[in-house]
């Protein structure tokens, strides 16, 4: 995860993409991850798919669905990792419900997390107070555990998970669940700022980013940008290059 | 933990500055700390349901004694004077036993008690039941008296207590003088002792708030973090508040109709041959069902808390019917997620909920049952939290609602128990009650919890059957892992994904289970057993026919279950059914799968 921190004292912005491992057979992760990293992205955050998704809009639960229906699990998405021969240039993390981390062993979970070359892992339906059951296991493997901040985090509950913030700070934009928007709401860029005077890692707004505007709202605000459920749905749609502006839009110093 | 008794309690203040303890006492004999009946049982309603209520008694007969457990009611007895060991034998409650120490020869007289708990405390002098003075802790250091038996008092007060429990390392301490200025209680006192005396491990209990052993906790999205610790830190306060639980009680009463009857079941005692068996009739609760006793109580915490906006999910219907009828009593607004499978097979409830006035909306995605009725309220509730209350209907979801639920439907068996011991002056032998989430049946069972000699028996949906892939036998096929906000017991695959539950009964048709009861049948206090679709519907026809009461499906499954227990009973035993609803709602599917019907 140093590659996000050198990004940051570079001034440069940060873009994560998301996808959903398996929507569409679990051959085309490899292609997904090839075809991201030759578009620019920094990072790319390879979520598994969960029967119960509480966090999610249905553009992701319809896609982990697809998912599902393929017979795709957590423990073959990290075998598959293990497979791969093309050369991955960008950290990938892993994001996943708890309920499959828990059913495949905390421990085993970490160690096939280090095999597949895992940089970071995001657990949305565990909060700071039961890190416990996860944390220890991956930080084994210098695999940092990334906290979710949101707009109805109190303040002295923020300062504690930024206090021991791992990797960096994911910035959820919405009070809701993943999913694109049309508008973020005026409070958020204050929101970021708050976060990012406190941060000691890398802050990064993700839920609800699908348009060039949210991120030219944001930009001075932020590290980064995690963007989903508009990444999902182009792959989805075979339309994954009309996602390519917002990518360069981040990325790119000036926007063309 | 050492748990901490507050004694002598008069007024309703201290009560309440109280609520931290484990126990509270009621002093008969006559002291300047005596209270009659009357008060007792009035200072009573404002307990928290899980604190004991302990009288403290000299020299009273068992007739006295019997009289005041069940009028406060009483949930343990304290004696004080010379009373035979014929005495405390006969008592129904658990007993705690007094012993002045002076020397050890008093140690031997306590070690040969025959109560649950005996209390060690100074030699009285004004009245018996505590001087307040120091006895002298060492003389216990070579005692064989089990700790988990030994309660410690006299001379404690919070400067003391920490020392005394690292002595003694006893079940509980107990303080009366200790917490007053000028012979009256004090609060702040009160506040200082508990704390104290919980002091080394407090930690630990915060930590460990909302787990039922390694069961619970608040396993949900950060975004909800805020709501599910505020809404814990309303629902200590309400619960400790006597306004809030006599607001409670008051629409129990007037709205519910509650108390409902224990009704005792002649014919079917006569068919099954076994044991007497009585009915506790949730099914007469305004709505049909005991999910209204948990509304009331959620809604009235949800104006406290200056929320006006409910969400809520719902299987059978009983939960949606519940939760929109209390929105219209109190105008809030109400959205309810409903499975649509259920949707089509509870047609009835969805115009209710409709003509009371709430949004009903019919979610397609998974199963199309309550689990996914569940996920969606929980998504609703996640983008509409800041002025949204989720009535969550069962003893499921995130700490705080497993135990909140649970105490606003201990209102089931705490009746039961008071109303028992008055048909048969004695408790039951065995206790069943159907198992979806667990709310009516951790309601029913809660209140016995810690009366080994009743057995307690939560029945479960077994579909077509546990061996089949169609069930929805939790407890019996599933496994541990998070589901809806806490780690309890579920219905999965190898790789973690929740399966579907089956069962031709809605409200008992999820493959979950709330987190006491995982813990309760790991500790094997509570017996889980299953029973299928084609059992229940069985059950459907025998008791409406011998007993003139059309049972929910879900009800159903608690009499069957019954039936096979009454097998291994005999006539000198009670039984009691918690008949959860009544059947109105499932009228549709007794007409289609009980077709032909002579
Ligand atoms: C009549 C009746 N009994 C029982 C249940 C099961 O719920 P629980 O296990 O929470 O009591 C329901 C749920 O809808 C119900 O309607």
């Amino acid at each position: 995860m140093n590659r996000l921190t050198t990004l940051k004292e570079a001034g440069e912005k940060a873009f994560v993409a998301y996808i959903m491992a398996g929507d569409g057979g679990l051959k085309r992760l490899s292609e997904q991850v090839q075809y991201l990293q030759e578009a620019g992205v920094t990072a790319i955050e390879i979520g598994i798919p969960f029967s119960d998704p509480v966090a999610d809009g249905p553009t992701i639960e319809a896609a982990g669905n697809r998912a599902l229906k393929e017979g795709v699990t957590l423990e073959k998405v990290l075998l598959e990792m293990q497979q791969w021969t093309f050369e991955v240039k960008v950290p990938l993390i892993v994001m996943t419900y708890l309920n499959p981390v828990i059913r495949f062993g905390a421990e085993r979970f970490a160690e096939e997390c280090r095999k597949s070359g895992i940089s970071g892992v995001i657990i949305p339906d565990l909060p700071f107070e039961h890190r416990e059951l996860v944390q220890p296991h991956i930080n084994k493997h210098d695999i940092p555990l990334i906290q979710l901040v949101t707009l109805t985090t109190m303040e002295d509950r923020l300062d504690e998970i930024l206090k021991s913030a791992q990797g960096f700070v994911y910035a959820v934009t919405v009070t809701g669940i993943t999913g694109t928007r049309d508008e973020l709401s005026g409070e958020v860029k204050n929101f970021m700022k708050r976060i990012r005077a406190k941060s000691p890692v890398p802050v990064y707004a993700g839920f609800g980013i699908s348009k060039t505007r949210h991120i030219d709202m944001l930009k001075d605000e932020v590290d980064g940008f995690i963007v989903g459920s508009a990444i999902v749905q182009a792959f989805h749609d075979n339309k994954i290059k009309e996602v390519e502006p917002l990518i360069q839009a981040v990325t790119l110093p000036h926007p063309v | 933990m050492t748990k901490v008794k507050i004694c002598g309690l008069k007024e309703s203040e201290h009560v309440k500055a109280a609520e931290q303890a484990d126990a509270i006492g009621f002093v008969f004999a006559p002291s300047k700390r005596q209270v009659t009946v009357e008060q007792a049982s009035e200072l009573a309603k404002h307990v928290p349901v899980d604190t004991e209520k302990i009288g403290v008694f000299v020299n009273a007969t068992i007739e006295e004694i019997e009289k005041t457990v069940m009028q406060v009611p009483l949930t343990m007895v304290q004696l004080h004077g010379d009373e035979p060991d014929e005495l405390v034998e006969a008592i129904r409650v658990p007993v705690i036993q007094a012993f002045s120490i002076r020397s050890k020869e008093d140690v031997r007289k306590l070690e040969n008690s025959k109560a649950d708990y005996v209390l060690v405390d100074a030699p009285g002098t004004d009245y018996r039941g505590g001087s307040g003075r120091v006895f002298d802790w060492s003389l216990l250091q070579n005692a064989t008296i089990d700790k988990k038996r030994l309660i410690v008092a006299g001379g404690l007060h919070a400067e003391n207590v920490r020392a005394a429990i690292g002595q003694t390392e006893p079940y509980m301490v107990d303080v009366s003088s200790g917490v007053e200025t000028e012979g009256r209680k004090d609060s702040e006192k009160i506040h200082k002792f508990i704390q104290q005396a919980k002091g080394g491990s407090m930690q630990e209990t915060i930590e460990k708030k909302g787990f039922f052993g390694k069961y619970g906790g608040q396993f949900v999205p950060e975004t909800l973090m805020k709501a599910v610790k505020e809404l814990e830190q309303a629902y200590e306060d309400a619960k400790g508040d006597p306004e809030f639980q006599k607001e409670y009680h008051h629409y129990l009463k007037e709205y519910v109709g509650r108390e409902q009857p224990l009704t005792y079941a002649q014919r079917l005692t006569e068919a099954w041959g076994g044991p007497k068996v009585y009915l506790k009739r949730e099914d007469l609760n305004h709505t049909g069902a005991h999910k209204i006793n948990n509304a009331i109580g959620q809604a009235l915490l949800a104006m406290r808390m200056g929320k006006r906006k409910i969400v809520a999910e719902t299987g059978a219907g009983q939960h949606g019917v519940a939760t929109a009828t209390i929105c219209a009593l109190f105008d809030l607004e109400c959205v309810i997620f409903m499975g649509e499978e259920d949707v089509k097979r509870q047609e009835l409830n969805v115009f209710r909920m409709k003509l009371l006035g709430a949004r009903v909306e019919s979610v397609t995605k998974g199963s199309a049952t309550l689990k996914d009725a569940v996920n969606e309220a929980l998504r609703y509730w996640v983008t509409n939290v800041e002025d949204t209350h989720y009535l969550i209907g069962s003893a499921l979801g995130p700490h705080p609602f497993p135990t909140m639920v649970r105490d606003f439907q201990s209102v089931i068996g705490e009746e039961t128990k008071r109303q028992i011991l008055e048909h048969e002056g004695r408790l039951p032998d065995t206790v069943l009650a159907c198992v979806g989430g667990g709310s009516n049946a951790i309601g029913m069972f809660y209140p016995f919890v810690k009366d080994e000699s009743v057995k307690l028996i939560g029945v479960e949906a077994a579909g077509q059957g546990v061996d089949t892939e169609k069930h929805a036998a939790t407890l019996t096929k599933g496994s541990e892992g998070v589901l809806h906000g806490a780690f309890m017991k579920l219905l999965q695959d190898d790789s973690g994904q929740v399966l579907e539950a089956h069962s031709l009964s809605a409200g008992l048709d999820y493959p979950g289970i709330g987190p006491e009861h995982a813990y309760l049948a790991d500790i094997g206090r509570v017996q889980y057993k299953p029973i299928t679709d084609e059992e229940a519907l069985a059950a459907v026809v025998t008791f409406s026919r011998l007993e003139g009461i059309i049972p929910a499906l879900e009800s159903a499954h608690a009499i069957a279950e019954a039936e096979k227990a009454a097998k291994d009973m005999t006539s000198e035993e009670i039984l009691v059914i918690c008949v959860s609803g009544r059947g109105d709602k499932d009228m549709a599917t007794y007409a289609d799968k009980l077709e032909g019907l002579a």
